[in-house]
C-alpha cells in the first residue's frame, strides 16, 4: 500500500493496485461519521461502439445501454440490492455519465458488510429477459421525466447540435425507442467488456481505517476469479472542430425562453499536471469572461438579459470537450448577441492580466479547500480525474503554476466562431 | 452540539467548535411570522442585501472582494418553517490556518456585519436601481416555478389543500405583492427586521469559542427585542377535497396526493409518524417504491414526504397519466396494508436504520449541523442526534398500524399533458 501525503491540504491518500488490476484509493477524514465508498467503471454512454471481450469485430449497441445496465445491476435472483443496503442502514445509489458508471453507498455503521455488498453486487451480473423487459417501464418514465425538464432539454439540445456523430450527442438514458431493443445478451456483452476490475476504481473516504479497509478489499478480490485483462477497443468517429448545426429550438410549456450557447472544444491535449492546468485555464477563462465579476455579467444582469438561472459549464473527458453558457431570458436574441460580442471582444485583444489571474487563482484555491469538506466531491472528482490521467490533489500545485499565457492559449478555441451553436427552448407561440 | 450564548433578549448565538472542516461557516437568521406580503418584502430584501454593501457598493465590487478572499462564499436566503419566515445571511470562508497569509475569518465577520448593519443606501433608502433589478429577479424566480412541473404540481397541491395557510405561502413571496413593492416599503421591512425579529447566529468550525463570541458581540449591536408569538390556531382556509386535474403541455403525468394527519412536529407521536412515513414512501425499500416502481414498473419515482409542521403527508409520482386511477388505487392499498398491520420486522428495522443513518450523515456538513440543530433545538429536553435516534428504537409495528390510521387522504391532484401530446409513452 502506497501512502501519498498532501500537506498543503492536510490529507493523506492510500493507494494500491490489486493483482486483478483494480485500483483502490482510501482517504480517511477525521471527525466524519459517515464513510462514502464508490465503485466505478470507466464505461459510460459514449462507449457504444467497441469490440466485445473475446471477439474480433466491432459492434454498435443500442443507445442508453450503460444506464440501463446500471439499473439492472441492482436486481438479483434473491431480490433487490437496495433492500440489503437498507437492512445495513446504508443509503445506496448509482449514476451513469458520458464516460463513467458509478455505484456507491454511504453509511455510518456496518462499513464492512456494506463494502462487501457493494463489491459483490457489482461483480455478480444477473440479467434475464423478463427482468430486462420489466425495467423498460421504469426507465421509460425516467426518460419521460427528463423530456419534461426544459433546462435539461436546452442543455442536451445544445450538445446534440454541436456534434455530428460523436455519441456524446446522445442522451445518456437513450430514448423509449432505443431501450426497447435492449436484451439480456446485450447487457452481458457490455458487462463482460467493461466491468473487468482492471477497468475499475474503488474510492473509500470518510470514517475509515486505511489498513483495515485495504486488507478487506484485497481479500474480497483475491477470493474471486476474473479473466485475464484485455485492452478494451472502443471506436469513436472523428469530428471536425465545427458545430454540426448552428441553431436549433424547441417549443415547451415554459414561462420564458431559455437560451444556451454551446462551444465545441478540442479534447485536453495532455494528461497529468499539464492536463489539469489546461482544464483549470478553461474554467478560469470562462469565469473571467462570464463569471459574476465579469463585465459581461454586470451589464447583462443590469440590462435584464439574464437572471439567477444564468450558468456556465465546462466539460472535458477523454476525446471531447465543450462549454455551455445559458440563461432564462426574455430577450434570447439580444443575449446571444451579447455573448458572441464578448467572445469577439476577447479574441481581438486579450483583455485580462496578472491581477485577474491572481484573483481567480485565489478563488479556485479556496473553492478546492471548501470542496474537500465533501466526501462525495472527493470520491467522484478523484475518480473522474484518475480516469483522465490526472490527480485531483494536484489542483493547488496546478493553480499555482498557471501563467497568463496559459489563459491566452485556451481563449483561441473558446472564441472560434465556427465551433458555436445556439439552442433555444421557447414558450408556445400564443404565450409569453 | 452547540454552545448557546444569549447576546440580549431575542438574540442568541450558537457556536460549534470542530476540526472536521476546512472552512468556517456563519449563518445569521432573522425570524418573523409568515405572511404573503412579508415574504415578498423580505425576498427582495434578501436579494438587495446580497447585492452590495456600503463598503462594496456594487455587485461586481463585492464579488471581486470575495474572490480575492479565497472565494469566500456569501449569500442570503429565505425559507419558511411552520408559521415562520426566515431570512438568512450566510458565509463560509477557508480556515485561516490553511492559507497562512490572511485574516479571512475576521474579514468575513466584518462583511456580514456590513451586510446586516451598513447596507448600500442612497438618501436613507435602498438605491432604486438595485431595488428594481432585484424585485425583477425575485419575480422571475417566482414565475419560473411554472417551468419545473414537479415543483409546480406540489405547490398547486398545497395551495388547493390549505389555500390561506402558511403551507401554501411561498417563502419567495407572491407575484401580486411583489409587483406592489417600493424601495420605501422594503426599507421599512429592513428596519423592522433589524429591530424586531428574533435573531439566531450560528458558527461552525475550528474557532475559539470565547474569542468568536467577543468578535461577534463587537461586530453586531442588536437591541433587545420580544420575539413574535404565533396565534394559537392558524388560518388554513377551506381546502379542496376529492380530486383535481389540470392540464399543461407536457408528457408525463405528475400525480400528487395530499393526506392530513393530526400528528404534528414535537408531539409524542412525532417520532412514530416519522417512521410511518419512512415505511410508506421515504426510502428505496418503502412500500411505495417497492410496489409502484419495482413491482408494477409504473414510475421512476414514487415517494412520500412528511410535512410535520403542517400535519400533512404528500405523495408524488411521475406516471403515465392514463394509469392515474391505477396508481391512486395502488398507493391507497399501501396505506391500507399499513392500517391492517402489514409491517414486517425487516421493513421496520430497515427504516429505523435508514433514518438514523440519514440523521448522522446530515451532520457531516456544517450546513447540515446548523439546519438540523435549528429545527430540533426548541423541543422539550433539547436535542442530541443519538438522543433522537433512541426515540425511534422502541417503535413497534403496532405503533405504525396505529399511526397509519391517523393519515387521511384529502386530495388527489394530477397535472398532465393535453390530449394531443399525452399518449406517446411506451
Amino acid at each position: 500500500m502506497k501512502t501519498l501525503e498532501y500537506s498543503r491540504v492536510n490529507e493523506t491518500l492510500y493507494h494500491e493496485t490489486l493483482p486483478n488490476g483494480l485500483q483502490v484509493f482510501i482517504l480517511p477524514k477525521s471527525g466524519f461519521s459517515k464513510t462514502y465508498v464508490s465503485f466505478t467503471t470507466r464505461y459510460g454512454s459514449v462507449d457504444n461502439t467497441f469490440i466485445p471481450l473475446g471477439k474480433d469485430e466491432i459492434v454498435r449497441v443500442p443507445d442508453g445501454i450503460a444506464h440501463f445496465l446500471e439499473h439492472k445491476m441492482f436486481e438479483k435472483e434473491d431480490g433487490d440490492v437496495f433492500q440489503k443496503f437498507g437492512m445495513n442502514g446504508a443509503s445506496a445509489n448509482a449514476f451513469t455519465s458520458f464516460t463513467r458508471t458509478a455505484y456507491l453507498f454511504s453509511a455510518t455503521e456496518n462499513l464492512y458488510p456494506n463494502t462487501e455488498l457493494l463489491l459483490n453486487f457489482v461483480q455478480a451480473p444477473y440479467f434475464t429477459e423478463e427482468t430486462v423487459e420489466k425495467e423498460k417501464g421504469i426507465i421509460g418514465q425516467e426518460i419521460t421525466m427528463y423530456d419534461d425538464l426544459p433546462d435539461w432539454r436546452a442543455y442536451f439540445g445544445t450538445i446534440e447540435n454541436l456534434y455530428k456523430e460523436h455519441p456524446v450527442k446522445i442522451d445518456i438514458a437513450g430514448t423509449v425507442e432505443s431501450i426497447s431493443k435492449i436484451t439480456a445478451d446485450h447487457l452481458y456483452e457490455c458487462y463482460h467488456t467493461f466491468y473487468h476490475p482492471s477497468n475499475m476504481l474503488v474510492f473509500a473516504v470518510g470514517a475509515v481505517d486505511p489498513e483495515e479497509m485495504m486488507t478487506f478489499i484485497r481479500d474480497n478480490q483475491a477470493a474471486k476469479t476474473f479473466d485475464k485483462p484485455e485492452r478494451i477497443v472502443r471506436q469513436f468517429p472523428q469530428e471536425k472542430m465545427e458545430a454540426a448545426v448552428k441553431e436549433g429550438s424547441l417549443e415547451m410549456d415554459v414561462s420564458k425562453p431559455k437560451v444556451h450557447l454551446g462551444i465545441k472544444l478540442p479534447a485536453l491535449a495532455q494528461e497529468g499536471l499539464e492536463g489539469l492546468k489546461q482544464e483549470l485555464s478553461y474554467q478560469i477563462m470562462m469565469d473571467l469572461l462570464f463569471g459574476k465579476t465579469s463585465k459581461f455579467y454586470t451589464d447583462a444582469y443590469e440590462e435584464g438579459l439574464i437572471d439567477e438561472s444564468f450558468s456556465t459549464d465546462f466539460t472535458a473527458e477523454e476525446g471531447f470537450a465543450f462549454s455551455v453558457i445559458g440563461s432564462d431570458s426574455a430577450k434570447p436574441e439580444e443575449l446571444t448577441r451579447k455573448i458572441q460580442d464578448t467572445l469577439q471582444w476577447a479574441s481581438e485583444k486579450f483583455p485580462f492580466g496578472q491581477e485577474d489571474l491572481d484573483r481567480q487563482r485565489r478563488r479556485r484555491i479556496g473553492f478546492f479547500m471548501r470542496a474537500l469538506n465533501s466526501v462525495e466531491y472527493i470520491a467522484n472528482q478523484f475518480t473522474r480525474y484518475a480516469f483522465n490521467g490526472m490527480n485531483l490533489f494536484d489542483t493547488v500545485t496546478a493553480l499555482e503554476a498557471l501563467e497568463v499565457k496559459d489563459l491566452q492559449e485556451v481563449l483561441v478555441p473558446l472564441t472560434d466562431e465556427k465551433a458555436r451553436t445556439v439552442f433555444t427552448v421557447k414558450p408556445p407561440a400564443n404565450k409569453g | 452540539m452547540f454552545t448557546e450564548t444569549r447576546l440580549t433578549q431575542g438574540v442568541r448565538l450558537y457556536v460549534r467548535r470542530t476540526e472536521q472542516f476546512k472552512t468556517l461557516t456563519f449563518s445569521i437568521r432573522f425570524k418573523q411570522p409568515l405572511t404573503a406580503e412579508g415574504a415578498s418584502e423580505r425576498a427582495v430584501l434578501a436579494n438587495i442585501l446580497e447585492d452590495s454593501t456600503e463598503a462594496y457598493p456594487s455587485r461586481a465590487a463585492l464579488r471581486q472582494a470575495l474572490e480575492t478572499m479565497y472565494g469566500t462564499l456569501y449569500y442570503t436566503d429565505v425559507g419558511k418553517r411552520g408559521g415562520y419566515h426566515y431570512l438568512s445571511l450566510n458565509a463560509e470562508c477557508v480556515d485561516d490556518r490553511l492559507i497562512r497569509d490572511e485574516d479571512i475569518a475576521d474579514w468575513t465577520i466584518r462583511l456580514l456585519a456590513d451586510a446586516v448593519l451598513r447596507p448600500n443606501l442612497q438618501d436613507g433608502t435602498f438605491k432604486s436601481q438595485v431595488f428594481e433589478r432585484e424585485k425583477q429577479t425575485v419575480l422571475e424566480r417566482v414565475r419560473s416555478l411554472y417551468d419545473d412541473k414537479t415543483r409546480y404540481a406540489q405547490q398547486r397541491l398545497l395551495t388547493l389543500l390549505r389555500p390561506e395557510g402558511p403551507e401554501s405561502i411561498r417563502a419567495t413571496g407572491e407575484e401580486t405583492h411583489l409587483e406592489a413593492l417600493t424601495p420605501e416599503k422594503v426599507m421599512e421591512a429592513y428596519r423592522r427586521m433589524i429591530s424586531e425579529d428574533e435573531i439566531e447566529i450560528y458558527v461552525v468550525g475550528a474557532v475559539d469559542e470565547e474569542a468568536i463570541t467577543t468578535s461577534l458581540k463587537e461586530a453586531f449591536h442588536f437591541e433587545e427585542r420580544v420575539p413574535a408569538v404565533l396565534p394559537e390556531k392558524a388560518v388554513r382556509g377551506t381546502g379542496k377535497q376529492g380530486r383535481v386535474s389540470e392540464k399543461q403541455n407536457m408528457k408525463q403525468g405528475k400525480l400528487h396526493i395530499g393526506f392530513s394527519t393530526p400528528v404534528m412536529f414535537g408531539t409524542e407521536d412525532f417520532p412514530k409518524m416519522q417512521l410511518t412515513n419512512g415505511i410508506f414512501g421515504g426510502f428505496p425499500h418503502s412500500k411505495l417504491f417497492m410496489n409502484v416502481r419495482e413491482k408494477e414498473s409504473m414510475a421512476y419515482y414514487a415517494a412520500s414526504s412528511y410535512l410535520s409542521r403542517y400535519g400533512l403527508i404528500t405523495v408524488s409520482a411521475g406516471i403515465d397519466a392514463d394509469l392515474a386511477d391505477k396508481a391512486v388505487k395502488l398507493i391507497d392499498e399501501q396505506l391500507e396494508a399499513m392500517r391492517a398491520g402489514e409491517i414486517t420486522d425487516t421493513e421496520l428495522g430497515q427504516t429505523k436504520a435508514m433514518l438514523a443513518n440519514q440523521l448522522r450523515e446530515a451532520l457531516d456538513s456544517s450546513r447540515g449541523q446548523i439546519e438540523i440543530f435549528d429545527q430540533y433545538k426548541d423541543l422539550p429536553g433539547g436535542f442530541t442526534p443519538e438522543g433522537w435516534i433512541a426515540k425511534w428504537e422502541p417503535v413497534t409495528a403496532d405503533d405504525i398500524r396505529n399511526m397509519a390510521g391517523k393519515i387521511d387522504r384529502q386530495l388527489v391532484y394530477l397535472l398532465s399533458g393535453k390530449e394531443e401530446s399525452a399518449d406517446e409513452n411506451a
